[in-house]
């Protein structure tokens, strides 16, 4: 019966993120916080391996104070409890390597678990970094890009795939797994679900209480500017009723292009 | 002494990396080396900028076993920056070589240089909406995707030291079952001339059959959204075009019933020339493109067709 952990980041939606038309600066003033998507496949990984095999799923995750918003939506995913940790000045110069300080922390201090999952990569920075750094500092094996995940007496069986190949690896003990997106389709809560979110203990973790050194909150990676991608196309649209003259024209400017 | 390092599984992609790495010689002024876990193309390595090359071997074959070694060689040497090739394996060995060494880790620059005693690169973020300069401190880590440089020309008589080291990279935790390819199809969309990509506006299956004959009309590679590969299982998961799938640069992309989020978009933005046709006037597709139809792929497809057939 394994006790699984999943970790999750609460992200901006980058559908909401404007980019400011004279300087290219983004503009997230709108934008609403989500569940990262690839660590949706994450909690419903866990919460998956649990409805087959028994155990528990919690969920830890850290960002900013707003991270809190998230509990109710990781919560009704599954998980059976949830830590949370925020903090804005911390937060708001995490890179990877504060991140996963302070996840690996938090996790040592919460509880021993024989599964610590995770998203294959953020949907808002995609460092893809954190798993095999949490499981580095935590000493234990990490495998990652996972598309399936089985346990069979005592052993916890995980496909991987690369580019040109599929692994699967036994692992003995405790670990890291990242998920790929196509491991599973993320539920989507029923209202009842929800409803039983709210019952869920959920507990704050503070960073104060991790017994971090001060070095370990240093940013490596410092983000020194954000530019909005332009794309110079054409944009040159035809929409007539008749799609005989549209294609006409298309196949004309096509031809000018140097394309028949 | 302090050097600039290359590391990656694939011994093509180290040869791309020792180009960035003269870049940051150069800038720098310390010595370029590379870290191989195969010791084939050792002198290529040497001939193409290598002063220094380690081979690892160790008992594992799987790659991303190495990650301690290649720590202890970046400590022993005091590496200012290590480029990993940024495969997946590579990535994972990233990652695990930075928390070891407790450094800064950029994923999947683009560019990267030496400015203001630090390493700046820039790199996409919020699935490719923008662009994000970043500065991190020595020593450095960096990985840098596949194709990014151009292999480094080889010179003549060229010298560098060799050293073969062993690592301890076995693990009894962990026992890799299988390692079985997927067989790639013979065409690579990657780097195919013309591509045809549907997305979800094709109401079913059956209906691939009229996108190839587009397909085969400009001799094109068919393409397509993630939809269409992951969930729906039309195509397979090597044709899927964006963030998270494949990266295209053709003449000419075609996109029939594709919505042009900004994930997809990202991994077709840099084609030559961008033909869409969507029936929402207001699909973001729309400004990504050069041509657009505003219409029914269906009603659209066979006049193109047999347009394009005509030529
Ligand atoms: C983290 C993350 C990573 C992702 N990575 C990728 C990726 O790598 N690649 C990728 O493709 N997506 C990726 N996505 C998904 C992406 O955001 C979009 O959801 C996806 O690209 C949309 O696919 P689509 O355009 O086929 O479908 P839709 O968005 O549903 O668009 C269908 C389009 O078809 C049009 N249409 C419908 N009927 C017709 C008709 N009869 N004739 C003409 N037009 C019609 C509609 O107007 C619409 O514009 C990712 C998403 C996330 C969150």
């Amino acid at each position: 019966m394994p006790k699984v952990l999943v970790c999750y980041k609460w992200v901006l939606d980058e559908q909401d993120i404007k980019i400011k038309a004279g300087d290219l600066s983004l503009d997230s003033g709108r934008a609403k916080g989500k569940i990262s998507d690839y660590d949706k496949n994450a909690i419903e990984a866990a919460v998956l391996l649990v409805e087959k095999y028994g155990g528990s799923a919690a969920a830890l995750t850290f960002g900013n104070t707003k991270v809190k918003q998230s509990l109710k939506d990781a919560l009704s995913r599954g998980p059976g409890q949830a830590y949370w940790i925020g903090d804005d000045a911390i937060a708001d110069k995490a890179d990877a390597f504060i991140t996963a300080n302070i996840l690996a922390a938090a996790i040592r201090k919460t509880d021993s678990y024989d599964l610590i999952l995770c998203g294959e990569g953020s949907s808002d920075v995609y460092n893809q970094q954190i798993a095999p750094r949490i499981a580095t500092l935590l000493e234990i094996p990490i495998v990652t890009f996972v598309k399936e995940i089985g346990i069979e007496t005592e052993k916890v069986i995980a496909t991987r795939k690369l580019g040109e190949c599929t692994e699967t690896i036994e692992i003995k003990g405790p670990a890291v797994i990242s998920v790929l997106p196509e491991i599973n389709k993320p539920r989507i809560p029923s209202l009842k679900q929800v409803m039983a979110a709210a019952k869920k203990p959920s507990a704050e973790i503070k960073v104060s209480d991790l017994g971090l050194a001060r070095d370990d909150l240093e940013a490596k990676v410092v983000v020194l500017s954000d530019a909005g991608y332009v794309m110079n196309r054409k944009n040159i649209l035809f929409k007539e009723a008749s799609q005989a003259d549209n294609v006409a024209k298309l196949v004309a400017n096509l031809a000018q292009e140097g394309i028949s | 002494m302090p050097g600039i390092w290359v590391y990656s599984e694939d011994n093509t992609l180290a040869r791309q990396l020792l180009t960035a790495g003269q870049k940051l010689k150069e800038t720098m002024g310390q010595p370029l080396g590379v870290i191989a876990i195969s010791g084939e193309e050792i002198h290529a390595f040497i001939a193409a900028g290598a002063d220094k090359v380690y081979v690892l071997q160790g008992e594992n074959s799987w790659p991303e076993s190495y990650a301690g070694a290649v720590a202890d060689i970046i400590s022993k040497e005091a590496a200012s920056v290590l480029l990993i090739g940024g495969t997946l394996r590579g990535k994972d060995v990233a990652a695990k070589v930075a928390a070891k060494r407790k450094t800064g880790l950029v994923t999947d620059a683009l560019t990267v240089k030496y400015a203001n005693n630090r390493i700046e690169t820039t790199r996409l973020v919020y699935g490719g909406l923008a662009v994000r300069t970043e500065a991190v401190s020595l020593p450095a880590l960096v990985t840098i995707p596949p194709r990014t440089y151009a292999e480094a020309e080889p010179a003549a008589d060229r010298q560098g030291e060799i050293s073969t080291i062993d690592a301890a990279n076995k693990d009894t935790r962990l026992e890799i079952r299988n390692v079985c390819p997927i067989v790639r199809e013979a065409v690579d969309i990657s780097t195919a001339q013309r591509i045809v990509c549907v997305g979800r506006g094709l109401a079913k299956k059956e209906d691939l059959a009229a996108v190839e004959k587009l397909v085969k009309a400009i001799g094109a590679e068919i393409g397509c959204t993630r939809g269409l590969s992951e969930d729906y299982h039309w195509l397979p998961n090597e044709r899927y075009i964006g963030i998270s799938g494949q990266k295209v640069k053709p003449e000419l992309y075609i996109s029939l019933g594709v919505s042009g989020q900004v994930q997809h978009v990202v991994g077709m933005r840099d084609s030559k020339l961008i033909v869409a046709v969507d029936t929402n006037e207001k699909a973001p597709i729309f400004a990504a493109a050069d041509y657009g139809i505003v219409g029914d792929l269906y009603e659209v497809l066979p006049l193109l067709t047999e347009a394009m057939a005509n030529k």
